[in-house]
């Protein structure tokens, strides 16, 4: 079950004819691509915990070294998921959407769509090494598949992306495929 | 601190994990907002939030599936190691609501057990389905 880190990343899907027009044919375009460089950044300990009290998981592995060595960890644990936020950069408050969002300014690599709603609709990891107290972290995201389908209330965009996470050492420690639905 | 650690031989195909409930209140939703760097408004502006259509503010999908991974680490153990983990929100999930998360062993391969895991609204609605994977230790 869990995938090879070597193997290629981003199984790219044709992306779907656009029905409605809410996928600009420049986006169309970048599926399979990098957006943007590869952000790196510190795990660092506070951001760590902060981040499992917020959601409630208190595992001594994130807060007690020596229960984590006990559990046969190098050190303290991040939460799995927290890779994804460690890399956050963040934005001015001149680049606040209306909805809070910022704008992907993209650095030319922004994934254009013509509507703007957009919720987070589900999220597939794979984890191959702990995330540790202490590692540098990188991530490089990708433009997985765009696709347009007709939903209840009207239709919608699905955005898959795809991130890859190694640490300081260059190896992989986990990919995130993440679906983000865009109305 | 030792929590109880849960075995390959412990488990078999079928088996049911224990129901977990979760219920974000909006101050959750706020320092988990806050931690994570995300200043999405549907999460902290209900006025914002009905402009979108939603009911009220709602919880982060990646809330629950951080909820989601919690619930499948504490039942493998602290040497237990998750895999995979993947998730759907189907339906958007609302703070003051329980949430039940449930799971079940769907298999063993070697050392590694692949489990279904899902979270339930108050009415038994599935707002998100999802699996993992996890080794377990033999001994």
């Amino acid at each position: 079950m869990p995938l090879d880190p070597r193997a290629p990343v981003a199984a790219v899907q044709t992306p779907r004819m656009a029905t409605h027009g809410l996928v600009p044919e420049a986006t169309t375009a970048m599926v399979g691509q990098a957006l943007g460089d590869p952000v790196s950044a510190l795990v660092a300990r506070r951001e760590s915990q902060r981040y499992a009290r917020a959601v409630g998981d208190l595992d001594p592995i994130y807060f007690d070294e020596e229960a984590a060595r006990a559990a046969g960890y190098d050190g303290l644990v991040a939460p799995p998921t927290f890779v994804g936020h460690a890399v956050v950069e963040g934005a001015t408050l001149d680049d606040l959407r209306e909805d809070g969002l910022w704008v992907d300014r993209g650095r030319g690599r922004a994934v254009r769509l013509n509507v703007s709603r957009t919720m987070f609709g589900g999220e597939e990891w794979e984890f191959h090494r702990p995330v540790l107290v202490g590692d540098t972290v990188t991530a490089q995201r990708r433009l997985g598949a765009v696709e347009e389908k007709d939903g209840r209330s009207g239709p919608f965009v699905l955005l898959h992306y795809e991130t890859t996470f190694t640490n300081q050492h260059g190896d992989v420690l986990a990919v995130s495929r993440l679906v983000g639905i865009a109305r | 601190m030792t929590a109880r650690q849960r075995l390959l031989a412990d488990v078999t195909p079928g088996d049911e994990l224990d129901p977990a409930v979760r219920n974000a209140s909006r101050v959750q939703l706020f320092l988990y907002s806050a931690a994570t760097h995300n200043p999405h408004r549907i999460h902290y502006d209900r006025d914002y939030a009905l402009v979108e259509g939603h009911p009220d503010v709602i919880v982060h999908g990646p809330l629950q599936g951080a909820w989601l991974s919690g619930y499948v680490t504490s039942w493998a153990g602290p040497r237990g190691r998750m895999l995979t983990l993947t998730w759907q929100n189907r339906r958007s999930a609302l703070p003051e609501q329980d949430y039940t998360f449930r799971g079940r062993v769907r298999g063993i391969d070697g050392d590694v057990v692949d489990l279904e895991v899902w979270a339930e609204a108050g009415d038994g609605t599935v707002v998100m389905p999802g699996t993992a994977t996890v080794r377990l230790p033999v001994t």
